[in-house]
Order: structure tokens, then sequence, then C-alpha cells
């Protein structure tokens, strides 16, 4: 495996979007700034077209021996075509590097900051909003830099360059050709602001409309049960009718601009070619100059009315940026830092010492989740975890592997306090199985081998996955090892998952292990199956196990009863159930039940 | 989804004429609209190559031949057509939208209004997510077509005519030279546009599979933390990202060197109007401002046959999207009424099922043989297994399917010669997963009879046990459920549903009770109303609490499509077989369940 560095993009996270976009930009500073250079040159090719041909309406046509230079004088349109097209081209490619790579440079560096920020961070961020920002956020970006930008770039300089060439031709008309353009750039910008918050309001209905869709296709059953269809007809045809409505605003917004622009853009030019045939009239410029101006006029004008398009859509990647930026600003986990780093593995002495924890961003008068837990785990023990949903099980295993971690209090392994391990560390000695794992869509056997970065021989996961029950299942599979998980390939069941899972942790053989004991929900031979699986999995690593049903614990090394983020109770199982308490009560209530089982029967057996 | 939208970008057909003109027909209630934008779209080019023509009279007429009054006069039809241009852009743009709006309205509703009438067995085989696409994204592309594509068609047949018109008129042999450009120009784009077309498809893949691995990523984030995965995960997205960057940057250069391509073939043509346009101009049969004309014309002809390429491969997609959009359209209900159905007015007597088969697919039966007679005011409680076969009983007594084989009474009679709303209008039925409209509580209760006024509603609401929940939520009965009933539990859900199937007042009450545990509170509510529901009215409940089983008159042990055990309560307990060990099974469940809630929160009593 390479070691991939991605360059940090920290840097970006600035009060002043402007100066961050810039900051992004770096590495293609240059290349941009050549983009626009050669958007420069080619507007100054188009620009000496117009001349090319002054020259030839008045020094070439009609003269004698025309007919030698007309042929130079075709090439030269030919070449300065050329011209332009090379800069054109450039233009195009050097800013397309630049935007490609600076999206390239963002979906690296945040799909590697999302794996890395804490779990606080992604608790509190829905998956759908972090997803959005990587990548619709990042599109914006791109057609910043892509379109946006270098299509202002090339509005003002398209005007700057022709109308500079307008007062080499003739002051006067320079002046009266941009009577109207600022009025144009304001009804422009006027319109299109105008228009993209319209184009909101119809985005707005749009969902709406596809929210009562869905809504009604999922409840199909509902309408048909109570044989509601005209209602939802009607309820539809409503929203839709809204879109209509909102769609014809937009359009007739449309409909008034382009002529109101057209008339403008028209004037102004009709105006330049009065004033310039007036002048050529006069005598004042040649006929070939009026054929110039009036070919430059047009690239004055023209683009002008655009410039309101890119300017509003500039305002919707700079909100972008800042979607980026905010996801950008957040702290990484820090995985490597650490004070201590054993030679070899660990031995796994765990040891909590009035051990408290509180979630960070608490309004701090709630109780902490975790508060005054003390107990040790010597090497090789188990310890199982009981109480209710909510009572700080999970909360205290999320310690050990530095998910989160501890506020208050002294926790060590192998007596050096955990926040010295770097974290990297200790979750290769730390292997976690839970209720329903997560497995990724690749094949099966990628799955298994997902946590060791090392090569593995087939003979090894097969070993592992006949250790974890899972062998005989694979294999049914068509694919074998190869079949894939999830949408594309096979729905694993939860138990089969978690043997899968059990499978890569035997793969990555870790010192301390966390297991989540659920198995209710699955029938007693898959129970049986796992039972055994696990078993092997626990020997010789200190195991914690989140247990959920008295069985799982009674051959426990030491059971933590907990309420409320306290130990109520702890021991072996003969210990605590010598003494009255809440684990004697738990286990009496399962024992109760089997007697009510039997009594329900026997009354139900004798008819009332 | 994002895989079956994948799917349908690959979507190419060859051009079918028969869909195409389909797709027009869409058009025939607004033909004025259609035909009043195809006529001002003609005349807008027309007009602008008019225009070209005008200015080349400037020239030869105003400057050239000095006269001020032929330039005034020019200037002046110049000024008043820019003013009927603007109407006429006016007039297409508002036209063609409307149009397009129209088409997009009426598509939309009759999909909707066509789905009312699909039968759940077509809700079954086809995702939610096809359907949302065909009524929304489809609906669009059919609608753009006829709008914008047949308007750039026609825009450009009409710029293309009148260019050759003007530059015939003007001079003819130039003409034919210039003609010559067209085939190299048409075989150029064509190309160009069918290679940035087929990379832009490749981005678009790529872009689907970047955000699928952010969404696994993210999913995932917890395994990929404790197993240490970053650094190879990170490895992974890049050679996705790096793939992104190359697809996405050919995609962007390759755009980039069309125009520059383009533009340099018609700078040949440009360079064949000097020389032979110069040359001619001085036997006299040119003149200045004829050789300005033709290069505007070259311009002119050269945006028809740039975007042709572009407006043929929408209209392939179009034509792609109006194909599923007609198969949708197409589809016929498998449930309909049959001719002569007639409304029973009541369903009130016996319902029977008489030698039923029934499959869902073809081959593999899910009922055989089927006999069943429920008697007025009965309560039947199904139970069994998972794919047994009773949510197929409960779907052919809604008749959302019928029979393969046998025939269902109701009213005395095979319920086919009764009309679907006369049966599903008397059946109250309340899901497993109770589905709820957006809007308010009381929107949702009076979903069971749309006339019922608030008193009704929560008198149902009482009846059910739904009104105290309500009550203590801050707007009451105008509390908002949020999308599909979110902001609810599933317990207040399944209340609502109750109020809503106690409102409408069915003949016949049909329920699939919630697996998924609620609080032993509301648990007592549900109870409750069902209790309500199923007094005196005939009842057939697919039952999971021990609770609503003993209250049954009947139960059916459904296995294998077959009933296997039937009888009372205490009949079926001392037989001592499926149904014994089912019972004892759960009794157990339960009985821990409300152990465990008890000891959770000792203020309630277990029940059971």
């Amino acid at each position: 495996m390479t070691k991939v560095e991605v360059e940090s993009l920290k840097e970006i996270v600035m009060e002043n979007r402007l100066q961050g976009l810039w900051r992004l930009m770096r590495g293609f500073r240059g290349i941009y700034l050549a983009a626009a250079l050669a958007i420069g040159l080619a507007a100054i090719s188009r620009t000496a077209f117009y001349f090319l041909l002054r020259y030839f309406i008045d020094e070439v046509l009609g003269q004698p021996g025309m007919g030698r230079v007309v042929p130079l004088i075709a090439l030269g349109f030919v070449a300065l075509a050329l011209v332009q097209g090379a800069f054109t081209f450039l233009s195009g490619k050097l800013a397309a590097r630049t935007a490609e790579g600076v999206a390239l440079r963002l979906r690296d560096y945040l799909y590697d900051h999302l794996q890395r920020l804490t779990f606080a961070y992604h608790d509190k961020t829905p998956t759908g909003e972090l997803i959005q920002r990587a990548t619709s956020d990042v599109d914006a970006l791109h057609r910043f830099f892509g379109e946006q930008a270098i299509g202002v770039g090339r509005i003002v300089l398209l005007f700057i360059v022709n109308w500079a060439a307008l007062f080499w031709l003739n002051v006067q008309l320079a002046l009266i050709s941009v009577v109207l353009v600022p009025l144009i750039v304001v009804v422009s910008i006027l319109f299109f602001r105008r228009v993209s918050a319209a184009y909101e309001a119809f985005q707005e209905q749009e969902a709406r409309l596809s929210a009562t869709l869905q809504e009604n296709l999922s409840a199909v059953r509902v309408v048909k049960a109570f044989a509601r269809q005209e209602f939802e007809q009607e309820k539809f045809g409503a929203d839709n009718g809204e879109m209509y409505r909102r769609g014809r605003r937009l359009l007739l917004m449309h409909a008034a601009f382009w002529p109101i622009s057209d008339i403008l853009c028209g004037i102004q030019m009709l105006a330049g070619f009065l004033a310039g045939a007036l002048l050529a009239i006069d005598g004042t410029i040649t006929p070939g100059d009026y054929l110039a101006y009036a070919g430059l006029l047009i690239w004055v004008i023209w683009p002008i009315r655009n410039l309101g398009r890119f300017i509003v859509q500039m305002s919707t990647g700079l909100v972008s940026f800042s979607r980026v930026a905010e996801v950008i600003r957040q702290e990484r986990e820090p995985l490597l830092a650490g004070s201590y780093v054993p030679p070899d593995h660990v031995q796994g002495h765990i040891a909590f010492e009035d051990v408290s924890f509180a979630y960070a961003g608490g309004s701090g008068e709630e109780a902490p989740a975790l508060q005054g837990i003390t107990f040790e785990a010597r090497p090789g023990q188990v310890v199982a975890l009981l109480g209710f949903t909510g009572s700080g099980k999970s909360t205290l295993v999320n310690l050990l592997p530095r998910f989160y971690d501890y506020t208050e209090g002294c926790l060590t392994l192998d007596g050096v306090d955990l926040l010295a391990y770097p974290r990297a560390f200790l979750r290769r000695e730390i292997g976690i199985v839970e209720q329903e794992p997560f497995l990724f869509s690749r094949t099966i056997r990628e799955n298994i081998t997902y946590g060791v970065d090392r090569a593995v021989s087939d003979a090894e996961v097969e070993a592992a996955a006949r250790a974890a029950a899972i062998h005989e299942v694979i294999v049914s599979f068509p694919e074998g090892y190869s079949t894939l998980v999830g949408e594309k390939g096979v729905t694993l069941s939860g138990g089969q998952k978690q043997r899968v899972a059990i499978a890569r942790t035997l793969l990555k053989d870790p010192r301390i292990l966390i297991l989540d004991d659920a198995t209710s929900s699955v029938d007693t031979e898959t129970e049986a199956a796992i039972r055994t699986a696990l078993r092997r999995l626990m020997r010789g690593r200190t195991t914690f196990v989140i247990a959920h049903r008295i069985q799982s614990v009674m051959s426990a090394d030491l059971i933590l009863v907990l309420e409320k983020g306290r130990i109520v109770q702890q021991g072996r199982h003969a210990e605590l159930l010598a003494v009255p308490g809440p684990y004697r009560r738990i286990y009496e209530l399962q024992s109760r039940v089997e007697e009510e089982v039997a009594r329900e029967v026997e009354r139900a057996a004798v008819p009332a | 989804m994002s895989d079956v939208e994948f799917q349908e970008e690959e979507f190419t057909t060859e051009f079918n004429g028969r869909t195409f003109l389909r797709i027009v027909a869409q058009v025939r209630p607004h033909w004025p609209l259609f035909v009043g934008f195809l006529v001002m779209i003609s005349l807008a080019s027309l007009l602008d190559a008019y225009f070209t023509y005008l200015s080349k009279r400037i020239i030869d007429e105003g400057i050239v031949a000095g006269n001020r009054e032929a330039l005034l006069r020019i200037v002046a039809t110049y000024g008043a057509l820019i003013v009927v241009q603007a109407g006429i852009v006016f007039g297409f743009i508002s036209m063609t939208g409307l149009l397009g709006e129209r088409v997009r309205f009426d598509l939309r509703k009759r999909l909707f209004d066509h789905l009312q009438d699909l039968s759940l067995s077509y809700f079954n085989r086809t995702p939610v997510g096809w359907i949302m696409s065909r009524v929304t994204s489809d609906t669009n592309r059919i609608a753009e077509l006829v709008t914008w594509g047949l308007l750039d068609i026609t825009w450009g047949i009409t710029n293309i005519i009148a260019a050759t018109y003007f530059m015939l008129s003007i001079n003819w042999r130039l003409a034919l030279i210039v003609f010559a450009m067209i085939p190299v120009l048409v075989v150029v784009a064509a190309e160009f546009k069918k290679r940035i077309l087929t990379e832009y498809r490749v981005v678009r893949r790529m872009n689907s599979r970047i955000t699928g691995a952010y969404d696994e990523s993210i999913m995932g984030v917890r395994v990929t933390k404790a197993l240490g995965r970053e650094a190879a995960n990170l490895d992974e997205f890049q050679e996705l990202s790096s793939a992104m960057y190359r697809s996405g940057y050919r995609a962007a250069w390759l755009s980039a060197l069309f125009l520059p391509a383009v533009q340099l073939i018609s700078a040949f043509a440009v360079g064949a109007v000097i020389w032979y346009g110069g040359l001619q101009a001085q036997i006299g049969a040119m003149t200045i401002g004829g050789i300005q004309a033709f290069f505007a014309y070259i311009t002119f002809m050269l945006w028809p046959i740039q975007e042709m390429a572009r407006v043929y491969a929408s209209m392939q997609q179009a034509i792609a999207s109006a194909e599923r959009v007609f198969s949708l359209i197409d589809a016929v209900p498998e449930v309909a009424d049959r001719p002569g159905a007639v409304d029973p007015g009541s369903l009130r007597g016996d319902v029977a099922f008489r030698d039923v088969d029934f499959d869902y697919e073809e081959g593999k039966p899910v009922l055989r043989g089927f006999n069943l007679r429920i008697r007025q005011g009965e309560t039947i409680a199904l139970v069994g297994p998972t794919g047994g076969g009773k949510s197929t009983i409960v779907n052919l007594l809604c008749r959302f399917f019928e029979p393969t084989r046998g025939t269902v009474e109701m009213a005395g009679r095979d319920y086919t010669e009764l009309t679907l709303h006369g049966i599903q209008s008397r059946i109250g039925i309340v899901l497993q997963a109770p589905h709820l409209f957006s809007g308010t509580i009381r929107d949702n209760i009076r979903y069971g009879r749309l006339a019922a006024t608030d008193a009704d509603v929560e008198a149902a609401a009482r009846l059910a046990g739904a009104d105290a929940f309500i009550q203590s939520l801050p707007l009451g009965y105008d509390e908002e459920v949020g999308e599909g009933g979110n902001l609810l539990s599933v317990g207040q859900k399944q209340l609502i549903s109750l109020a809503r199937a106690v409102l409408a007042d069915p003949e016949i009450f049909i329920m699939d009770e919630a697996t998924s545990s609620v609080d032993t509170l509301t648990e007592a509510l549900i109870q409750q109303g069902m209790e309500a529901l199923m007094a005196d009215r005939t009842s057939v409940v697919i039952a999971h609490r021990l609770s609503t089983i003993r209250r049954a008159d009947r139960i059916l042990v459904i296995e294998a499509g077959r009933i296997a055990e039937m009888g009372s309560h205490a009949e079926l307990i001392q037989a001592r077989g499926h149904y014994y060990r089912l019972y004892t099974q759960q009794f157990r469940q339960e009985l821990e369940a409300s152990y465990e809630q008890a000891e959770h929160d000792p203020g309630l009593a277990p029940v059971g």
C-alpha cells in the first residue's frame, strides 16, 4: 500500500471569501492568469481581423496590382483565425485544468477529511448534508472557476480590447458607442438577480411536488384502501398548478428581459452605425474604418448583457465556497498524536479509576454519560456489561479505542494513561464486532480482509471464515468469496453480517475485543453457530461484551451492571446472585418467565 | 436510485418516428401556441437575416454612394424593425415557454391520474424512484423537445434558408463557393459532438460513483476508524477522483477545441470571400457591403450547424424519455372494474374464499385451493410465519389483487361483479407501518371521511384512544405530522391511523398489527382503539400481539399458503400443535419484554 499525502486545505478557511478562493487556487494561479491572458490575446486577434479588413477595403480593393495582394490578405484572415482559435482553445484548456485541478484537490481532501473528523461531528451532522457539500458544492466551485469567473473575464476583456480599438479608430465614435452600456449592465444584473430568486421559488415548488408524489406512491395502499384517488388527484393537481404558475412567472420574466435588452443593445448599435456612417459620408473616416467599426461595435455591446448572469451565478459559487469551508474548518482526529507507543502489542490490562465522561456541547446541566466508573480487566479476561438502553454500555466501550476521550478520572492500558497512546495504535490493537455491522459494497473477501494492511492468502481468509462459521454460507453463493455484498450482490442477514465481521476481526487479530452480543433475533441454529464463533474469537483476548441477556454474562470474569451511567453492581455471576440487588432481580425475572408460560398454557387448556 | 438514473443516461435509442409523432401529438390541445411560436421564430430568423442586409445597404447605398437621405431612411427602417423584432422575440419566448409549461403540466397530471388507477401489482414490481423520474425529469425532457428543441430546429433551418437566399441574391458564384464548406463543417461538428457527449457521459458516471464512495465512507465511518483504514480508503478514492479528473479535463478541453475548430473552417470561407469577392468587386459584381454581408451570413449558417449535433442528441434522449413515459401511460390496471360492475350498497353478510389460487409471479404459488368463510361480525386472527400467505389473504380481501383461480364472495356475489370503489370504500384498513400524509393530525384523521366535521374527527380520535396524546401536543389536532408522519412515533402513527379507520366507519375492518414494540401505555391505547373498531364488525387481523389473538373468535395458523390449524385459542392450545409452539414462544418473549420495561420504568406494571 502506498503512503498517501493529501495537501492540506486548512488555509482556505478565511473571513474573506474571495481571499479564500484565491488561496484555494494555489498552484493554479499562474495557469489561471495565463488563461485570462489567452482570452485577451484571442480578443486582440479578433480585433486585428477587423483592422485587416479595413486595410483590405481602403488600401487594396480596387487598387492596381490587387490581384497579387488579395491571396495574401485572404491567407492573413485564415492565419488570424488560427491565432485566435489557438488562444481561445488555450484559455479554455487552462481554465479547465484549473477548475478540474481545484475540484480534484477538494474532493480528495474532503474525502480524507470526512473520514478523519471526530465522532462528535459525525453524530450531529446528517449524512446527506455532508454528501451535498462534497458533491454539489464542489461542482458549484468547479463551475465557478471553469465557467463563471472565466465568463466574466471574457466579457470584460472583449469589452476592453474592442473599446480600446474603437478609441484608436475614432474617439468620438468610441464614446458614442457606450452611452447605453451602463444601463445594459444594470438591467442585466437586476434581471438575473430577480430571475434567480424566481428560479429558487420554482425549484422549491418542484421539490414540494416530488414530495407529494413520493408520499402518494409510498402510501398507495392507504389511498386504495380509503378509495381516495380523486382526493389525491386534486391534491397533486393543486401542487402541479402552482408549479405551472411559478414556471410561467419565470418564463415571463425571461420573455420581458430579452426583448428589452434587445432593444437597448439594438438602439445602441444602430446609433453607432448612424454616427459612423455620417462620419464616413463626411469623409472623416474611410469606408474601411466604418466596416471595422461596425464589426468591433457588435463585440463591445452584445456580450455585456450576459454579464449579469455570470455575476449572479458567481454569488452562488461563493455560497458554496462558504459551505465547503465550514466543513474544512472542523478539527480532525489526530490519529498519530500520542507520547507512548509500545514496542510490541499491548497486554490488554485495562484499569478504570473513577472515570467520568460527558459529551461535549451538552448544556452542562444534564448528567454526564458516565460517572465514577472504577473496575479492572486483566489480560484475557471477559468483562460483561449489563444494563438497559441508555445506561452507558456503548459509551463505556467507545472510550477504549478513543472514539471519545474520557473527561475525568484515570483510565490506563498496561499501566499507561490511555490518552498517551496514539489513536491509530489503539485501534490496531482493538477489534469491534457490532450487533449489525456495516459491510461495504465490495466482495465478501474484500470485506473480510478490510482491516488488515498486508497481503492475505486465500487460505488465511478461508480459515478465518471457517472459524467464524460463515464459510459454508459464502461457498453456497454462486460466486463464493467474490460475491458482492449489498444492492448489486447478495443481501446478508444480520447474523451473517455479524459473522463476516467476526472473520474480519479474527484476521485482524487484536489484543482487545469489543462485542455487541445481540443474538436474540436469530434462530437457535444460527445462534449456536455465532456463539461458537464468538468463543473462538474471545480466546486469549481481553474482551468487553455488551450483553442483553443473563445467559451471555454468566461465564464472564467480571459483570458490570450499569444504570444511568454508573456501575451499580459488579462481580461474578455467583457473587452477584448471592446478594439482593438489580442483578438478582433481572435474573429472577427471567426465570419467572418460564413459570408463567407454564401457568398460561394450563389456564388456556381449561376452557372458561 | 442513482443506479437507475445512470442506466437511463446510457439509454439512447435510434430515432423512432412513431414515438416522435406521439410526442408532437402532446401539443395538440395547445396547437395555436405551437403554430404561433413556429411562425414567430421563423419571422425572427428572417428578420435577423434582413438586418444584415440592411447593414449592407447602409454601406452601399449610404456610405459608398454618399447619400444622407438614403442612410437616414435605412436607419429609420432598421430602428423600426428592431422594435418589431423585440415584439417577435417576446412572442416566441412567451409562446414557447407557455407551451412548455402546459405540456409539462398536462403530462404530469396525466401520469399522476393514471398512477391512481394502476393496481398494487404495478407498484410492487416498479420502484418508487423509477416512477418519480418518469413524472419529474422525463416529462421535462419531452416538454423541452416539443418546445425549445423544435424551436432550435426551425430556427436553424430558417437561418440556413435565409442566409442561402441572401447570399445567392448578392452573388451566386461566391455563395456556391461558401456552400462548399458546409459538408466539412457538418462532419467535423458531428464528430466533435459525438466525442464530447461520450466523454461527458463518462464524467456523469464517474460522478455518481464518487457520490457513492462518499456515501459509503460516511455511513461506514465507524468501521473505518475502528479498523484504521483511512489511508487505504483514500488511496482507493484517489483512483476514482483521478479518473474523474482525467475524463472531466478531457471533456472540457475537447469542448474548448470545438469552437475554434469550427471557426477555423469558416475562416477558409472568409478567405474565399475576400479572395474571390475582391476579384468580383474589381469588375463591379460585388460591393463592399456585399463582402461584409457575406461575413455575417457565414456566421449565420455556422450556428445551426454547430448546434445540430447537440439538438440531435437531446432529441434522442427525449425520445427515450418519451418511450418510458408512454410505457407508464400504456400500463393497464390489472385489477379494474368489469363492464356492468355494480355498487353493492353494503358489504354486510359473510365473506367467502372459494378454491382460491394465487401467485404474484407465475409458477410461484402463494395460495393453493384456499377456502374460508368469515361470518358477518366475526373476528379472525391470522398467525403464522412470514411468507406463509397472511398478507396475501388480506390483499385479496381488499381486492388489491384478484385470485388467479377461484372466487372471493362478498355481499353474496363474486366480488369481481362489484365495483372497486364499492368494495374499498367500505373496508377500513390499518397497516403495519402506518402511512400518514404531511399535514396536520386533523387532516390525517379526516382522510377517513372527507366530509367529517371537527367534532366527528375528535370523537373518532377519542374512540380510537388517540385523543389523550393529541391533546398533550402543543397544537393539539393542528400539529403537523411531518413528511410521511415522521415527526410522530410509530405508536402515535398507529393511533392516528386507527382513528382514521374509526372515522371511515367501515363494514369490514382489516388490520396488520405492527411487530415493532411500542411502550406499554400506547400499546394499551392501541388495544382500546382496535376493540372499538372490531366490535360487531367483520374483522381480519394479521396478529402479532397475544392479547389480540386471544380475543379473536377464530384463529387461523397460515403456513405455506394453507390453513395449518384453525380454532379458538383454547382449542388450539389443547391441540399442542403449531399454534401451541408459536404461542408459548411469543408469550415468553412478551413477558421478558414487559419485565424489562417494568425494570426500566418501575412506574408501570407489566402487562400480560
